[in-house]
């Protein structure tokens, strides 16, 4: 089937097989490989994209499904040279480890920047609870985001 | 693991979808959210021949209240919008408890209260819910639409009534008779972790004395229950300490739950009524529809 | 403090080289590798614990369009070289070692037990070829927990041992067991038990295998804890020359033991390749990684202690059974480590250890990480027992046990000398940071309003590296290597066989090395993952800190000499006299005869000098360990636990960690609050769990449950000054600790606010519903404490 949508702002268009699932055309199709596969059964966020303005998860959405619509993913993060807040606070507090499940969490907390530009660290904590990291123990992943909260609010 | 393959259609009005559905026959799926269907088809459970998106469908992502207090809930209504929604908040407190607890909050912007309801999960939340409120499933279908009354929809383990060639197009919550009061509570081991247990416990209130109850319970059965005994040991009374305690205990026998690697049977049916006396204690001391 | 050149960047929290392309999605995992003409493997797996295999049928399979090959377990056989487990060769485990083929062949011994690999054009037509494979199962008894497969009755998974024991039976005794257990005041029994749970990494085992068939070069791009163990164990089995065969690693995402050399499916890719001549890539997907990866622990322990009246624990007399699954992997080395380590930090007058292995039909086992960890949870929640009964403070418990610091240090029942070990002071600070008095009193106020409340404190010390004996030849870790070189671009650049998956050495020793040999952190490329330029080496067991930190440190300052040597012929001064400074080779005091490192190594390269001038500006340094020492630390847990629902909250988590010097606290830190929460993880959410019939329920991540971002408290981390040991390098490793300590800290924290109903535990996963069968049954626990003679009977474990 003909698929058209816009990732990162490019336009794309891609003839695939329905049963194709969004991560992998991002992933295989387009070379978008910065987001990943992570389980089976939709729990573990690492392939996390913002489908229009909504985060979801990309391994349960169908490729067709996002035909006409826009995608956004950790490689549209930054403008340009310059990271988007969120990825420099997940730098500056040490926020990721092995950074698998990284740009799933850190599109997750640029929805939550635009929607509570001051959350507390337990609303923080819920946002990403969808989301599963096995190495930081969740806590420098929330103090970046607070960290960009502060930066953007000018702090 | 990666889904079998399927013919795929994305119809963008109802009766193109029920004439696909009706040409697919039993092996056609409707595709709302996705949250369950997309999963289920990767591990290859569920392996549709036909596959009917239904997101491209107009005018369905509503959730309102006609002026008699009827409240409906489109098919592309997602859980996001009912967790965020004003109008929940104010008048729905069971709806307003449960919809937080629903899933994890990614899957949560798109899945589907409708979807949810077809999917006929026992341990789904909001059969629950929609339950113990009452409510109905409109279906659209080649001769029009029916109501289903929550009741009969769901006919076992993710069985329901539809017919193959009909559409859940929406959910109804009828009004209250009364003032509402109500909460759901969820035994979840962790985000995102299906409930070990659930109760729905929705009342309408005229002063003290409860009008109409309803109580069901997730997870501690085949499919979705309804506790009877334990909404008309409430009904005429008020919320006492003795009426509480007669609701637990009814609706603890109510529940037929298994053993297995979440807890002993022994251990859920407690946890129903532990949750059912909590949520009533909570009402009764908070005003109306204001209740968690 | 470690006696570095400078300290402009060792010690402080430098931001990572890693993090710019992770950050930007710019990240090289094995799935991210696509080849030309790549084709993809999926595996039909056992969908029964025990069975025969009667037949594989893989002829529908090879029809389907897109398919290009199928084999099954006898096809691999013929294409590779038998042979046993790699990684158990190399661990040199004693006795007969199972039968192991990279399919099954005769039998299944595992619900996921590879059967067949189909290779097609996609994962997802290799899916669909998967489903039209048909094999035949003839059933057999299956062998679900270590009781029955200890019993000789019990049907043998492998034929060539006969029986189910794996490791067989051994018994060691340190000091007068005997004398010990008949002078204490008291005896005590317990029966301690840790559930089987699991690595998890987000990103499961895989691998792309290349073979040239015009070279005869097999190219293999993996995920894994060492290029060289994997390169190792591709040699060995697909029957290749060294030189044929080269492995690389990228990105990695998470490991925790998991990936350490090439496992079964990763090697039968490989063999897949070289047959084809086509790249094949095969990247587990998550009910795989949960079903066949790998497990661990599942131990058990009978425990007699032998306790004075007034609290002293004088001896351990503990039979220890290991369950390791279908494939023992590592497992057979995971008793010797714990009886080494049972004593911990405490004064033992005796100690008995006697251990056996068994097969079971569960999935194979593996190291996860601190694979020894049951001997401090063990340790630990004996300690409380123990204090529990006598009605002594926890605290105070094992403040009395505790071997005090002395010179000579004491020597651990079981041989190590406990050099620089800090545990009393740990102890110390944690209780003062955690305000024990202020919260026995909080504890009482909510106990009155029906608030259970507990605290929990345990120790614990790692070998990361271990102290050198008196009479040892070489450190407790071996050695490691390093080699260095100056380039031509001024920069340093570090050959490492640590193949990092999260711990940021590219940032780390590049840390080290900038200060030593006196380059801007920024003029220091660390290489890993590629067995043609790095030497052998292996990440795991925390040695990378001391290990690799103390070879970067030495190798540095051997280069900086080469380098200082030969600029001192070039600028025609001493090189007694020259320093190298922020990438500058200059003259002490004379700024301005400053030349640019850069400038040097081009110089050298130029070639134009001499034999008497060694102008290679590469060296090879070995690092043996130094004088070692210990890491350890306690740590504290506040939790409520809600009685009606069995919902176990964390409200409060305190570390105090001693873990010599910090090269990076930020990354020190990470380690240690990401061990936690796995800990955290496995006490009261994760268990890989089998029904009686040996069924897998646990397969995937709606049933193995990892801790979110809602269930993993912040965790408050403070660090103790440390005793250095050795002249130079005091670095330790904090890899494992926190996965170690952190079981037994929650548990006692959930025994202690369950006190009022009087329950004891002696197991590690405690899930909302086990916790209401204990506050169900607590008081009926039977009491197994044997009277001393003449003394009075005790309550005991069960």
């Amino acid at each position: 089937m003909k698929v058209t949508l816009t990732v990162n702002g490019t336009e794309y268009a891609r003839d695939v097989e329905p049963r194709l699932l969004l991560i992998h055309l991002l992933r295989d199709e387009l070379g978008l490989t910065g987001s990943h596969w992570g389980c089976d059964t939709s729990n573990c966020g690492a392939c996390v994209v913002w489908l229009d303005d909504t985060p979801v998860k990309s391994c349960t959405v169908l490729a067709v499904m996002a035909d006409g619509h826009r995608v956004l993913t950790v490689e549209g993060l930054a403008n340009g040279a310059s990271l988007d807040p969120v990825q420099q606070g997940f730098a500056h507090c040490h926020g990721l480890q092995c950074g698998f499940c990284t740009p799933g969490m850190m599109l997750t907390a640029r929805w939550l920047l635009n929607n509570n530009p001051h959350p507390s660290s337990y609303q923080v904590r819920e946002a990403i609870s969808g989301q599963v990291c096995r190495c930081t123990g969740y806590e420098n992943i929330v103090k970046a985001v607070l960290w960009a909260a502060e930066y953007e609010a000018g702090g | 693991m990666y889904p079998s393959r399927f013919r795929y259609e994305a119809p963008h009005t109802v009766a193109e979808a029920i004439r696909l559905l009706a040409a697919g026959g039993d092996n056609a799926k409707v595709l709302a959210g996705g949250q369950s269907l997309v999963p289920l088809m990767k591990l290859r459970f569920a392996a549709p021949e036909l596959v009917v998106d239904i997101n491209n469908l107009p005018g369905l992502s509503y959730h309102r209240a006609d002026p008699d207090g009827t409240l409906r809930i489109g098919a592309l209504c997602r859980h996001a919008d009912l967790e965020r929604s004003a109008l929940l908040a104010g008048t729905q407190p069971t709806m307003a408890a449960a919809a937080p607890l629903i899933a994890d909050p990614i899957v949560r912007n798109r899945g589907t209260l409708v979807g949810s309801l077809c999917h006929a999960d026992p341990q789904g939340d909001w059969a629950s819910v929609v339950l113990s409120l009452g409510g109905s499933v409109v279906a659209e279908g080649p001769d029009g639409r029916r109501s289903i009354p929550m009741t009969d929809f769901v006919t076992g383990p993710f069985q329901n009534l539809l017919a193959p060639d009909e559409i859940a197009v929406e959910a109804v919550i009828p009004a209250a008779q009364g003032e509402r009061r109500g909460g759901y509570l969820k035994l979840e081991r962790r985000v995102g972790d299906f409930a070990t247990v659930g109760v729905a416990v929705s009342l309408e209130t005229a002063g003290e004395v409860v009008r109409r109850a309803g109580i069901a319970l997730t997870g501690v059965g085949a499919s979705t229950i309804a506790a009877s005994a334990a909404a008309a040991a409430l009904t005429g009374h008020s919320l006492t300490a003795e009426s509480i305690a007669a609701a637990a205990s009814a609706a603890a026998e109510a529940a037929r739950p298994r053993t297995d690697h979440r807890g002993s049977a022994e251990y859920k049916r407690h946890m129903v009524a532990t949750f059912v006396e909590r949520i009533l204690t909570r009402c009764s001391a908070e005003p109306a529809e204001r209740a968690a | 403090m470690a006696q570095i050149a400078a300290q402009r960047y060792t010690g402080a929290s430098i931001r990572r080289s890693e993090d710019p392309r992770l950050l930007t999605g710019r990240g090289r995992y094995v799935d991210d590798i696509k080849l030309p003409g790549m084709l993809h493997a999926a595996f039909v797996r056992s969908p029964l614990a025990h069975a025969r295999v009667l037949s594989v049928d893989v002829c529908a399979a090879r029809a389907l369009p897109g398919v290009v090959a199928a084999f099954t377990g006898a096809d691999l056989e013929a294409m590779t070289v038998p042979g046993p487990d790699a990684l158990s060769t190399l661990m040199g485990a004693a006795g007969p070692t199972p039968e192991f083929t990279l399919l099954a062949t005769d039998k299944v011994r595992f619900a996921g037990d590879p059967v067949a690999v189909v290779i097609a054009e996609s994962r997802y037509l290799a899916e669909d070829g998967c489903e039209l494979v048909e094999v035949d199962y003839d059933e057999l008894p299956p062998v679900a927990s270590a009781d029955f497969a200890l019993d000789p009755g019990s049907p043998p998974l492998f034929a060539n041992l006969g029986d189910n024991i794996a490791r067989s039976r051994s018994r060691n005794e340190f000091g007068d067991i005997a004398a010990t257990f008949a002078g204490a005041d008291r005896v005590y029994d317990f029966r301690i038990d840790v559930h089987r749970h699991q690595n998890v990494p987000m990103e499961g085992r895989g691998c792309v295998a290349s073979y040239d068939p015009d070279l005869g070069v097999l190219t293999m791009h993996a995920a894994t804890q060492s290029v060289h163990v994997a390169k190792i164990a591709v040699t060995m089995r697909l029957g290749m020359e060294p030189d044929k065969v080269r492995v690389l690693a990228g990105d990695i995402g998470g490991s925790f033991g998991l990936k350490i050399g090439a496992s079964r499916e990763e090697l039968a890719t490989a063999a897949a390749s070289r047959a084809l001549g086509r790249p094949v890539k095969w990247v587990e997907d998550r009910t795989e990684n949960l079903t066949a990866s790998g497990q661990a622990r599942e131990e058990s322990f009978n425990v007699r202690a032998a306790v004075s009246n007034d609290g002293d624990l004088l001896g351990l007399d503990v039979t220890m059974v290991i369950d390791t699954g279908s494939y023992p992997g590592m497992g057979g080395m995971v008793p010797a480590i714990i009886e080494a380590m049972l004593p911990g930090p405490y004064k033992l007058a005796a100690l008995g250890f006697e251990s056996v292995g068994v097969t079971t039909n569960k999935a194979p086992y593996v190291a996860y990480r601190g694979p020894w960890a049951s001997e401090t949870f063990v340790r630990e929640r004996v300690l409380d027992l123990i204090a529990k009964d006598l009605g002594l403070d926890p605290l105070e418990i094992r403040l009395r046990n505790a071997a005090p610091r002395t010179d000579p240090p004491a020597v651990m029942l079981t041989g190590r000398p406990l050099a620089g070990v800090t545990t009393r002071e740990s102890l110390e600070r944690v209780a003062k940071l955690a305000d024990i008095p202020a919260f026995r009193r909080r504890q009482a106020q909510a106990r009155a309003q029906g608030r259970y409340l507990g605290i929990g404190v345990a120790t614990f010390i790692e070998a990361a590296p271990g102290p050198r004996s008196p009479e040892g030849a070489s450190g407790p870790m071996g050695s490691e290597s390093m080699r260095l070189r100056l380039d031509e671009d001024g920069f340093v650049v570090l050959f490492t066989g640590q193949m990092p998956h999260g711990q940021s050495h590219q940032t780390t020793l590049a840390q080290i090395a900038a200060d030593e040999f006196g380059v801007p952190f920024e003029q220091v490329r660390v290489v890993v993952g590629d067995t043609d330029v790095v030497p052998f080496g292996l990440t795991g067991g925390s040695r990378s800190a001391t290990m690799t930190g103390g070879v970067t440190l030495h190798g540095a300052r051997r280069l900086k000499a080469k380098v200082l040597d030969f600029a001192s012929h070039l600028m025609e001064v001493s090189a007694m006299d020259l320093q190298i400074t922020d990438g500058n080779v200059g003259v002490r005091g004379d700024p301005a005869s400053a030349v640019a490192v850069s400038e040097i190594a081009r110089q050298a390269a130029s070639g134009e000098f001499g034999a008497d001038v060694d102008a290679r500006l590469e060296v090879e340094a070995v690092f043996d360990g130094g004088e070692g020492g210990w890491s350890g630390g306690s740590h504290c847990a506040v939790v409520e636990v809600d009685v009606e629902t069995g919902i176990v909250t964390v409200e409060r988590y305190v570390a105090v960690e001693d873990c010599g010097v910090l090269i990076n606290p930020a990354v020190v830190e990470g380690q240690i609050r990401g061990g936690v929460a796995q800990g955290i993880g496995a006490v009261l959410l994760e268990r890989s769990a089998y029904d009686a019939d040996g069924n897998f329920q646990s397969a995937t991540f709606m049933d193995y449950l990892l801790p979110t971002a809602c269930d993993v408290p912040r965790i408050e981390i403070e660090h103790l000054q440390t005793v250095p040991l050795d002249a130079d390098v005091n670095f330790r490793g904090v890899g494992e600790g926190g996965m170690i300590v952190a079981p037994p800290t929650i548990v006692n924290a959930i025994e202690d606010a369950l006190s009022p109903f009087g329950v004891r535990i002696y197991e590690q996963h405690l899930p909302p519903a086990r916790i209401l069968e204990l506050i169900a049954t607590a008081g009926s626990a039977q009491p197994s404490g044997s009277a001393q003679p003449g003394r009075s009977a005790q309550p005991g474990g069960r």
